[in-house]
């Protein structure tokens, strides 16, 4: 069985290398599949690229894990929660996100869900989506505090290898869904790392940095986030009291209002496009780790 | 070659003098540990603590593991030995006491990550820090459970106390959010990539000492007479003398022992780092969490800090 399940995923893999070249201009009729831990930072690192993609004739899937339950500023868990979950299917929507898919965790609290039980929830939308692209928190990036993001990414790549085998979870062949092998996978997060860009200390099977412009879709991106107004509107006020509780001031949020939230929703994503050009002839960009084809072949069969 | 010449880059830039790290504003640090010696270490945090407390701040240690297999004594004992001997340091450093949450020695891999955080969070909201000491929860290669197990819920707690939903039964005992603003991290610098300092913590000669006399008050687990009738065998077998150990006792020599090899690693990370006493640590300010506004929010701010 196992050998079985090994020809088919070298066959697979093969397929890949054969198929044409592929920058992200040839997305048409890709299928992506987003995975998020929470309604906002997909956006943040990925959102000019997957808006590129659609624009380039990919169809996109978004699973967002946990329900976005605690960030607020003066709303209830459960207000807090519908209130996102109608904003970041506005925001799905801004990027050309087709379809989106709320697992409904609650947030911060994914260190208590079975790693298992994650891996295989998201197993089952790769097995019924079939993507080719996979899109996901790197659960491999330092200092980034929110750990939901971790295990997100983390049951993300374990997924995207199980759903390939077809020993992981039989009652899914039953029921229809067979093995699939995604073929690029797309790591993303803020850049809190500052060893980010640092080569890994082995190159084989090691994901590559990658740059991708975002300009042309800069402003989308932009109008994405900015659609998650109570999470951004927690933030202003967060920064807000912090400021003000250390005997500073913040002119943009002497009032916070929408259009206050706004501006600071537009710089946090120009600044975050900028750090991620930096290095590159880009304006604006986002910053990846990629494992495409060749990261699954080492070089010696490539050849 | 442009890889090349960005290894060599980065080689020759990790070996540069780290940034001079300040101490942040502010009146209350929470030191949060996995176990009774664990903010007095050779790797931090004793002298950190130490200026802190110098600068103003009233210090808290939070010990998280009851500490019943360090040492030589059988569980009971070994648990209120170091338990006592926790206080001990911490009272040299100045600190104001010691919380223990007492979870199982070692066994922390296992128990719940979120009911430990969610202590955290409670003494986060009850103490409203302004920085907080703790392990990297991002170096690597640390065998110890209880220290990743610990530094992954202070992690969290750091900022989940700051929001409302989270616990809000808390809320109803007359706590109010606190989300920390400043952290030091600490992790064996010699154990891999994982943890990278970003800053140097000068110390001066006080600090160094109480830092030395906080660790050398573990004597259930440091400063060990049979190790110093070990390097004396030693020193003889080579021919060798130590002056300043010649009139004492085998237990005065193995403090002797441990307080200058805490003045050792203090020295070399000073001298790393172009000063005389140091510790190093990765430090996280209030705003590094938002690597998109950071810049923005610390050039449009206006009055002090």
């Amino acid at each position: 069985m196992r050998t079985r399940a090994g020809i088919g995923l070298m066959a697979a893999v093969l397929a890949g290398v054969l198929a044409p070249a592929d920058p992200l201009g040839a997305a048409e009729n890709k299928k992506l599949l987003i995975i998020t831990a929470d309604a906002g930072d997909y956006i943040l690192c990925a959102g000019g690229t997957i808006a590129g993609m659609i624009e380039q004739g990919a169809s996109a899937h978004l699973v967002r894990v946990t329900n976005d339950d605690k960030d607020s500023w003066n709303l209830s868990p459960e207000e807090t929660a519908q209130r996102t979950r109608q904003q970041s299917e506005r925001a799905a929507k801004i990027l050309g996100i087709a379809k989106v898919t709320s697992l409904g965790y609650r947030a911060g609290e994914l260190g208590g869900v079975s790693p298992t039980e994650l891996r295989d929830r998201l197993m089952f939308y790769i097995r019924l989506d079939r993507p080719d692209v996979l899109i996901i928190p790197n659960p491999y990036a330092h200092y980034v505090e929110v750990l939901d993001r971790f295990y997100t990414g983390q049951a993300g790549e374990e997924a995207r290898r199980a759903a390939a085998l077809e020993n992981f979870q039989p009652p899914f062949a039953i029921a229809g869904l067979s093995t699939h092998i995604t073929p690029e996978l797309y790591y993303y997060a803020q850049p809190v790392d500052p060893r980010r860009r640092e080569p890994e200390s082995t190159p084989t099977f090691a994901p590559q940095p990658k740059q991708i412009d975002i300009g042309a879709q800069f402003d989308k991106k932009v109008r994405a986030a900015q659609a998650l107004e109570t999470i951004h509107f927690s933030l202003a006020m967060r920064i807000k009291e912090r400021i003000e509780s250390t005997g500073r001031r913040l002119p943009l949020l002497d009032t916070v209002d929408r259009a206050a939230v706004n501006k600071l929703v537009e710089i946090n994503v120009g600044k975050l496009a900028q750090i991620a050009a930096e290095g590159t002839s880009l304006r604006r960009a986002e910053e990846f780790l990629y494992a495409g084809v060749e990261y699954q072949i080492p070089a010696k069969y490539r050849k | 070659m442009k890889l090349h010449l960005l290894v060599t880059a980065a080689a020759a830039l990790s070996a540069a003098p780290l940034p001079r790290g300040k101490i942040p504003p502010g009146k209350v640090v929470l030191v949060i540990q996995a176990h009774h010696d664990d903010h007095t270490t050779d790797y931090g945090m004793g002298g950190l603590i130490a200026r802190l407390v110098d600068s103003g701040f009233e210090a808290w240690f939070v010990r998280a593991s009851n500490d019943e297999k360090d040492g030589s004594h059988g569980y009971p004992h070994n648990d209120m030995i170091n338990r006592r001997e926790s206080e001990e340091a911490t009272r040299i450093l100045g600190m104001k006491g010691v919380h223990s949450l007492n979870w199982r020695n070692d066994y922390m891999d296992s128990i719940p990550i979120l009911e430990l955080r969610a202590q955290l969070i409670l003494l986060i909201r009850r103490y409203r820090p302004d920085v907080v000491l703790g392990h990297d929860p991002w170096g690597h290669y640390d065998r110890n459970p209880d220290h990743r197990k610990v530094a992954w819920a202070l992690a969290e707690a750091s900022w989940m106390a700051g929001l409302a939903n989270v616990h809000p039964e808390h809320l109803e005992s007359g706590l109010k959010p606190h989300r920390v603003p400043c952290l030091f991290f600490k992790a064996r610098v010699d154990y891999g990539r994982g943890h990278e300092p970003n800053v140097a913590i000068e110390l001066n000669q006080d600090q160094v000492r109480r830092k030395m006399r906080a660790y050398s008050a573990h004597r259930n687990v440091y400063a060990s007479p049979a190790m110093a009738r070990a390097v004396r065998q030693q020193l003889a077998a080579e021919g060798l003398r130590i002056d300043e150990i010649e009139d004492m006792t085998d237990e005065q020599a193995a403090v002797a022992f441990e307080e200058w090899y805490m003045e050792w690693i203090s020295r070399k990370r000073g001298r790393e780092n172009g000063l005389t006493f140091a510790e190093v640590y990765w430090f996280v300010d209030e705003f590094d969490h938002l690597p998109g506004l950071k810049s923005y929010i610390e050039s449009a701010a206006r009055g002090p800090q």
